[in-house]
């Protein structure tokens, strides 16, 4: 690890200084930097199945809307009867304290972190053995399951919904909430960088993405790709249950289809965020989730009511024009930047060839 | 790679400098204005009802400004609404009630279209102290949470249909009836089901069907399959506006004879209009109708809102809309009784609101609910080819008798 160069090193103290400083910066936006940092850890997570292993998942929601519902149901289940508190979306009421409140939600998060990843291996060893559409298709139909499942049990709310627990009325500054959830979901964001980066330096990554180039080539090779696949899925299941968890928490609501199996838009938003990056790089992701925040939250309220055909009009342009990403599509345009060398009389000599 | 992370960071303060200005523009009142901020359902499930409610809201505003507007430390202020899509997303209705209060500087709220989505907002504007008056979150449960900040012009959910039931008993002699009954899976909906398993266990009624129907609701055939053949005494539905027109749809479609139809949304879903005779004889829950005689000096009464209504939006105004207008009228009042935009001032004056309005009696119970109101039943009836709806219940405003049971489909014309 010792390799991290100088100008990197300039690099990712900015960014860690940004992030910290961000909701003093930008106090009034704190909620939507939360959702960025959130999106971006779903971007990242989504690529490595979509971008270096080449199995194209929307059922990542299946973890996020788990990982959701953990938390919530620790945090209330360890200090009040869980059944009471959702039934008839609360009749009566239990107030966490504080220490109760944190207590819970730190438990919660560990449980959604655990849990997910290891209903992604138990799932994954099932369904991976499907290949290309029949894999993606599979994974679609996780998370619509999911959802209407979570909708029918009763013990968390089912259609009514689970109302999480509110914030401690004993801390009494309005701020405190946004920036416990925002630094929570940065911290998420950190820890997913550094593991996803260290994953770009390993052997692990190369497999992925033998497996994206030619699955069968890779076996033959000795690669036992089962392994590496659900494993890979395994890691991305870690941190879309707490990218779940603190949602939910910071929303205050779970519904079973809107908010947290939540296919149509956030199962979509981190396939369309990371192939709008440029699927396969480190940075793609995290540039086409920024990217996309920005162009969500500034441009939807310009046009009340036809977001979602600006949102396909998006859609379309990155697939026709930017297939790549941007990221690709930088790398096609300069691509010594990216450390790439060209043989001039190489490529002189396969243009003459066809 | 060195000038990516040039234009990068570049790119990054050239960002923050942005937002960094853009912080701290509005303000709650903003010269003669008093903005109020609004998360709308304007695409989505909730669609058609966020526009009633729009309407509802635009109506009021526009009525009020015209008619003098409201009085604080005397000098006369106007109502403005700053509106955003929460596109029926709970979600997204939190972060946009986040973004009214910390970006557009709103102090005062108006709720969104539905349950789930005002208890996605409830907590937002709790945490920040911004009174809210919604008309159109009636899930029970909003009500139990100790919100000190949330007031309802409506009667909850639960108090929907339970009347029915007791209609269904009295019809059959006193005796317990057969209850069949299908609900969306959402917050609402929920609650209506358990204001029925409550009236089902008081009057020792039985529910022999208890489906659960999908949020984007385009089929019950199933369920009413089993109606057909199990032939409850009554058959409940609810589901917003598109349960009710998949109900009379089907209903009318597979010919189920049922002696009592009770269902929510039948003026949203302009049934009437819509189905014409297929939607004949169906019971319908109702926070407001046009013939009752509440009246205020804004808007008349019921008979003239209705057609106020009708010529300014083109169609007859459901309830979502009356109560809409009611929140403003609601608003207005609470002002002018605190004589100060002090927020805690405003909402101590909320929660002290006695007032009569076009739309019905307002006065907040301890958990924001309003108790002054009570629901009523009207059925849907024709004459020739045009229905309307009549009031049957309660009797204080009844217009006609209620029509019991629904004639056998061989039986209608």
């Amino acid at each position: 690890m010792g390799k991290v160069k100088q100008k990197d090193l300039i690099l990712y103290s900015g960014l860690i200084i940004l992030g910290l400083a961000a909701p003093y910066l930008f106090s009034a936006f704190k909620v939507q930097l939360t959702y960025l940092c959130v999106l971006i850890v779903l971007a990242m997570t989504w690529n490595l199945q979509g971008g270096e292993m080449g199995y194209n998942s929307f059922g990542n929601i299946l973890f996020y809307g788990l990982g959701m519902y953990l938390t919530a149901s620790v945090q209330v289940g360890m200090f009040f009867p869980l059944a009471e508190w959702t039934e008839s979306g609360g009749e009566k009421t239990f107030v966490h304290t504080t220490a109760q409140y944190f207590q819970g939600i730190g438990v919660g998060l560990l449980v959604a972190a655990i849990v997910p990843t290891i209903v992604a291996g138990a799932i994954g060893y099932a369904i991976l053995g499907l290949r290309g559409h029949y894999f993606a298709i599979c994974t679609l139909g996780l998370g619509i399951a999911a959802g209407e499942i979570a909708g029918g049990i009763e013990i968390i709310g089912a259609g009514q919904g689970f109302t999480t627990p509110p914030f401690p009325a004993e801390i009494v500054d309005p701020e405190a909430r946004g920036q416990f959830f925002y630094f929570l979901s940065f911290l998420v964001l950190v820890l997913a960088f550094v593991f996803v980066k260290y994953i770009y330096g390993s052997r692990f990554r190369l497999i992925l993405n033998a497996i994206r180039d030619n699955e069968d080539k890779a076996e033959a090779m000795g690669i036992q790709t089962m392994k590496y696949k659900i494993v890979g899925w395994m890691c991305s299941a870690f941190f879309c249950g707490l990218a779940g968890g603190i949602m939910g928490g910071l929303i205050g609501y779970i519904d079973s289809t809107d908010v947290a199996f939540d296919g149509r838009e956030m199962g979509v938003f981190m396939v369309l965020m990371a192939i709008l990056g440029g699927k396969g790089t480190l940075w793609g992701p995290i540039i086409g989730a920024t990217l996309f925040h920005f162009f969500k939250e500034g441009l939807w309220t310009f046009i009340l009511g036809w977001q979602y055909v600006a949102l396909g009009v998006l859609i379309v342009v990155i697939v026709v024009y930017f297939p790549e990403g941007l990221m690709g599509w930088l790398r096609e345009k300069y691509p010594d930047k990216f450390g790439e060398v060209i043989d001039e009389k190489d490529r002189k000599a396969q243009v003459e060839l066809k | 790679m060195n000038k990516l992370v040039k234009l990068f960071i570049t790119s990054i303060s050239a960002i923050t400098l942005a937002l960094v200005s853009f912080t701290s523009s509005f303000a709650k009142v903003d010269g003669e204005y008093i903005v109020l901020g609004s998360a709308i359902s304007l695409t989505g499930k909730y669609s058609s009802n966020g526009v009633h409610t729009q309407n509802g809201y635009n109506m009021a505003v526009d009525r009020i400004n015209k008619m003098g507007g409201v009085k604080v430390g005397g000098k006369s202020y106007k109502f403005e609404i700053i509106y955003y899509d929460d596109e029926s997303n709970p979600k997204r209705a939190a972060q946009l009630a986040e973004r009214l209060i910390k970006q557009d500087g709103v102090h005062y709220m108006l709720g969104p279209y539905s349950s789930g989505l005002t208890k996605a907002i409830a907590p937002v504007t709790e945490k920040y102290k911004i009174p809210m008056v919604e008309a159109n979150g009636a899930s029970r449960s909003l009500f139990t949470k100790g919100y000190k900040y949330l007031f309802a012009v409506l009667s909850p959910a639960n108090q929907y249909l339970e009347v029915a039931i007791d209609l269904a008993v009295e019809k059959n002699g006193g005796k317990p009836v057969r209850i069949a009954q299908a609900f969306e899976q959402d917050a609402f909906s929920q609650d209506v089901r358990l204001g029925i398993l409550d009236a089902a266990k008081r009057t020792g009624s039985e529910i022999i069907i208890d489906d659960k129907l999908p949020k984007e609701l385009n089929d019950m055939a199933a369920t009413l399959a089993k109606v057909k053949a199990t032939k409850p005494d009554v058959l409940v539905v609810s589901g917003h506006t598109k349960g009710a027109l998949t109900a009379i749809r089907q209903i009318s479609e597979m010919k189920v004879d049922v002696p009592m139809l009770a269902m929510t949304h039948c003026d949203a879903a302009k049934l009437s209009k819509q189905h014409g005779k297929n939607s004949e004889y169906a019971l319908c829950a109702s926070q407001w109708h046009k013939n009752l005689s509440y009246k205020d000096k804004f808007f008349g009464g019921g008979k003239k809102y209705d057609k106020d209504f009708k010529k300014e939006f083109g169609y007859a105004p459901p309830y979502q809309s009356a109560e809409s207008s009611a929140a403003l009228l609601v608003f207005k009042d609470a002002f002018e009784r605190a004589n100060s935009f002090d927020r805690d001032k405003v909402r101590d004056a909320l929660k002290d609101t006695d007032m009569q309005t076009f739309y019905g009696n307002i006065k907040f119970g301890p958990g924001g609910q309003n108790v002054a109101k009570p629901m009523i039943l009207f059925q849907v009836r024709c004459k020739g080819d045009t229905c309307e709806n009549k009031v049957v219940a309660p009797t204080k405003w009844a217009s006609d008798k209620f029509y019991h049971p629904i004639p056998k489909w061989s039986e209608r014309g």
